[in-house]
């Protein structure tokens, strides 16, 4: 045991080591984190609309922006734009069905984060943070499971945990993979049951303190309110204070192993710490007995009540359709979720389906947050990061450093929470541009050459033919770096 | 009414004793044959305690009545480990999410949320800021304008936000937030109130900080750190210059900020206090009750708290200072007179205030 650790720890010494030679090589393209760096010199198609087109609408909806050449690999999948867009979101909807070598590779450095929730425990939790959020940026940015990391975002959000506390400085990061990963595209069912029973959850909302030892303890509601208020029913989903009290009898005695001792991080559940009388669940009996069944027929309640299906439809619809979807859309996608029985794919399929997904006038008109408008950015450009410190100072500059959101609601997704960011929106555009955000480089002239000509450029980043206002702009600027960084600064790019 | 709250936290765990000798008291002298200061050395505070010599020109502000003293302050963590204390002294509790700071400032305050409202000086974010709604590492203020271009991009962007029906406004803000930053050259920078700065970091920091509040940039918490008081050994070689520092640049931040010091909390502290006996090398080992300062607007002057005495039978563990004031109660009275509302269970969560008349 002692010599895995030393031998782990010497392992992590090497990658820290290695990270800086990386840094220090950042200013030129290097074989070892420069897998996307895969010579991109070929000449891509922008698009050419004076307009938004539906190509450029999804790549900015369902992905993190478009990396050049996006849209025509998107385009050969169909004779009509309209065709290969939803052969586009099939093959996205299945993952496994796609490639990714170019992630697989940069993260092959961040093999550690991929371990068992106890064996994190070996590694300092700053180190593990910096990985972590390292290895996410760049996951983003290079995964052609684009769809897949969008939803990787929105279920982080949904199932917020902030790394911060207590010993979620080692479990967020197995959550990341057993949790969000694992079920991002499956069943909301299987999400669920697996983030009630992750350790990192159990600390988060304190559900590992959650019993009933003897006659008069209180259950500890924490997880048992969140569960319904956020992850399910929402707040106005008709649960009532004695719901929660409820929910928190149910799920009493599920603990986690803690970090000393044999077995850490393990999950286990303990029935002398379980209240094993009879519950009222949402109107729904549990008899007495249960032990720890009642944590599936506590998930079982929830999860099928309606209220569910209307909160995650209307959370789906808010990311894809508009801030302020219609009710017709979000009863659609409703409907579906709960026909399937919460098949996160067919619902997804559901909210690509309705007619508003395809309307002129919701294109463009998301607020991007922070973090995909700088993977945007990055993506655009075709940016060779080492998602170092440097880059992410400026996620949490603008308020949304990864993993680190206090309270259980996740990240806001309005556009109001985010509008105050442009300073540092800006002062991105304009140093990534410059290439003076160090472990991070781009390359201006080559992107102009690849998208044949300043127009082609500009219309690449916009997602369509340039306006007047920004044409004179860009000239008035003088093109090159300094045009790239008022395109990424501009009103157009913020937007998704 | 505060507008910005400065927080200066000392690390390595400074002595109390020294910063703040209890002069008065005979088991001082007694525990510290070598290292106590001399009641005729001290600059009397109140007639128990002094103030260390070198922190001389701090003896004007207390005169004035804006700096508090509070011996004996600490938190609950007892492993006396620098790691350990300094995370829970940051978090304000061992299982809670973010930073004290981050808290106030995205929960337990009306925080503007603009660009710069919190700002560590120096090379990382610490802990107490973690959780805000944007924190921002300042080490210099180049870098801070949008490059080389800075004004042609900025009345370009002028124009393409000009009438953008989400953005115009949001925009406005952004370029007003900028022209005050570009606006800023640290060797323009004139300070006020026959203020001298020092050329250490500190200092710059601190003159920094003061240009930084004066350009209005929404400034709400400002971080920064003074490390190096881990005196195990020959203490005084350590801390006379770091007292000299700390001194010099408080008297002269406050100086310069004349009377914006009255809209200016500033905290001082530190992880914990050092043992109360001098150990063999003439330093100290790591206590647990030390020193904060309290300085700046609405303060109540003087010596403040209980203090549990040296005696053998008041020391906490192997011969510390006993912690009589939980740091939250001391933090507490500053957060309460910012001009956001201060929600303290959110701020401290799990914790029962008994906020010092401070």
């Amino acid at each position: 045991m002692t010599f895995s650790a030393t031998r782990r720890e010497f392992l992590i010494g090497g990658a820290a080591a290695g990270a800086g030679l990386l840094s220090s090589a950042a200013c030129r393209p290097s074989p070892l984190f420069g897998v996307e760096t895969r010579a991109h010199v070929e000449p891509f198609e922008p698009p050419r609309g004076e307009s938004i087109d539906l190509v450029s609408h999804v790549l900015n909806r369902c992905t993190f922006g478009a990396r050049p050449g996006d849209r025509e690999s998107l385009l050969r999948l169909g004779a009509t734009a309209d065709a290969a867009v939803n052969a586009w979101i099939e093959a996205q909807l299945h993952p496994e069905r796609t490639g990714d070598e170019a992630p697989a590779q940069a993260l092959r450095r961040f093999a550690h984060l991929m371990e068992p929730a106890g064996e994190l425990y070996e590694y300092k939790p700053r180190v593990l943070l910096r990985d972590f959020v390292c290895a996410t940026v760049l996951r983003a940015v290079l995964s052609r499971r684009q769809l897949e990391e969008v939803m990787v975002e929105l279920w982080t959000d949904h199932f917020n945990i902030d790394i911060s506390k207590g010993d979620c400085a080692w479990l967020k990061v197995a959550d990341d993979h057993e949790v969000i990963r694992r079920h991002a595209l499956g069943r909301f069912r299987d999400l669920l049951r697996a983030s009630a029973t992750s350790p990192a959850m159990l600390w988060y909302l304190d559900g590992r303190v959650n019993r009933y030892a003897r006659a008069g303890d209180r259950p500890n509601e924490n997880y048992a309110r969140e569960l319904l208020e956020l992850h399910t029913v929402g707040v106005h989903g008709g649960y009532t204070q004695r719901d929660v009290m409820e929910v928190a009898r149910g799920l009493t005695g599920w603990s986690v192993r803690p970090k000393r001792g044999f077995g850490k991080a393990r999950v286990e559940f303990h029935s002398h710490e379980h209240d094993d009388g009879a519950k009222v669940v949402l109107g729904q009996r549990l008899p007495a007995g249960g032990g720890e069944a009642d944590l599936d027929r506590v998930l079982d309640i929830v999860v099928s009540h309606p209220a569910t299906a209307r909160h995650i439809a209307g959370k789906l619809c808010r990311r894809f359709l508009a801030d302020e979807p219609g009710e017709a859309a979000v009863a659609a996608v409703a409907e579906t979720f709960t026909r399937t029985q919460g098949d996160i794919r067919a619902t997804l399929r559901a909210v690509f389906a309705r007619p508003e997904f395809r309307e002129d006038a919701v294109r463009g008109a998301k607020l991007k947050r922070p973090f995909h408008y700088v993977v945007s950015a990055l993506r655009a450009t075709d940016a060779v990061t080492d998602a170092g410190p440097r880059l992410v100072d400026f996620l949490t500059s603008m308020g949304q450093a990864p993993f680190q959101y206090p309270t259980p609601d996740g990240y806001p997704t309005d556009a109001a929470s985010w509008r105050g960011t442009l300073v540092w929106r800006w002062k991105l555009a304009s140093a990534l541009a410059a290439n003076q955000i160090h472990g991070t480089r781009i390359d201006v002239p080559s992107l102009r050459r690849r998208a044949g000509g300043d127009e082609g450029l500009m219309a690449h980043v916009l997602g369509r033919r340039p306006s007047v206002r920004e044409v004179r702009a860009w000239t008035e600027l003088g093109g090159g770096a300094a045009g790239m960084g008022l395109l990424l600064a501009s009103p157009a790019f913020q937007r998704c | 009414m505060l507008k910005t709250l400065v927080v200066v936290f000392l690390r390595g765990g400074a002595d109390g004793l020294t910063l703040v000798p209890p002069v008065g008291d005979d088991d001082y002298h007694r525990a510290r044959p070598r290292l106590a200061v001399g009641a005729r050395e001290a600059i009397a505070l109140d007639g128990a305690f002094g103030l260390h010599p070198k922190l001389a020109p701090l003896e004007r502000l207390y005169r004035d009545g804006v700096l508090a003293v509070v011996p004996a302050c600490g938190s609950e963590d007892d492993t006396r480990s620098h790691f350990e204390a300094q995370d829970l002294i940051e978090r304000g509790g061992t299982d809670v999410a973010g930073g004290w700071l981050g808290r106030w400032l995205r929960r337990g305050s009306a925080s503007s949320g603009g660009a710069l409202a919190a700002v560590a000086f120096g090379t990382a974010l610490p802990e107490s800021l973690r959780g805000a709604p944007g924190a921002t590492v300042v080490r210099t203020f180049e870098g801070l304008g949008l490059g080389a271009d800075a004004g042609r991009l900025a009345r370009e962007l002028a124009r393409l936000y000009e009438d953008d029906p989400l953005l115009a406004e949001s925009a406005r803000d952004a370029e007003d937030a900028l022209r005050r930053l570009a606006s800023l050259r640290e060797s323009d920078y004139r300070p006020e109130g026959g203020a001298v700065y020092g050329t250490d970091d500190f200092a710059l920091a601190l003159r920094r900080m003061a240009q930084l509040l004066k350009a209005g940039v929404g400034l709400e918490a400002a971080c920064l750190d003074l490390p190096g008081w881990d005196t195990h050994f020959v203490q005084d070689t350590a801390m006379d210059p770091l007292m000299l520092r700390l001194g010099s640049g408080l008297a002269a931040f406050c100086a310069d900020l004349g009377p914006r010091l009255a809209e200016t909390g500033i905290v001082v502290m530190t992880e914990f206090g050092r043992r109360v006996y001098e150990n063999a090398s003439l330093g100290t080992d790591h206590g647990r009750g030390g020193v904060m300062f309290i300085l700046g607007g609405g303060v109540r002057g003087g010596v403040h708290g209980r203090w549990p005495g040296l005696g053998e039978s008041a020391l906490e563990g192997p011969g510390d200072v006993a912690v009589a004031q939980n740091y939250r109660d001391v933090l507490a009275p500053v957060l309460s007179r910012h001009a956001g509302a201060f929600a303290p269970e959110k701020v401290f969560p799990g914790y029962a205030l008994r906020p010092l008349a401070i």
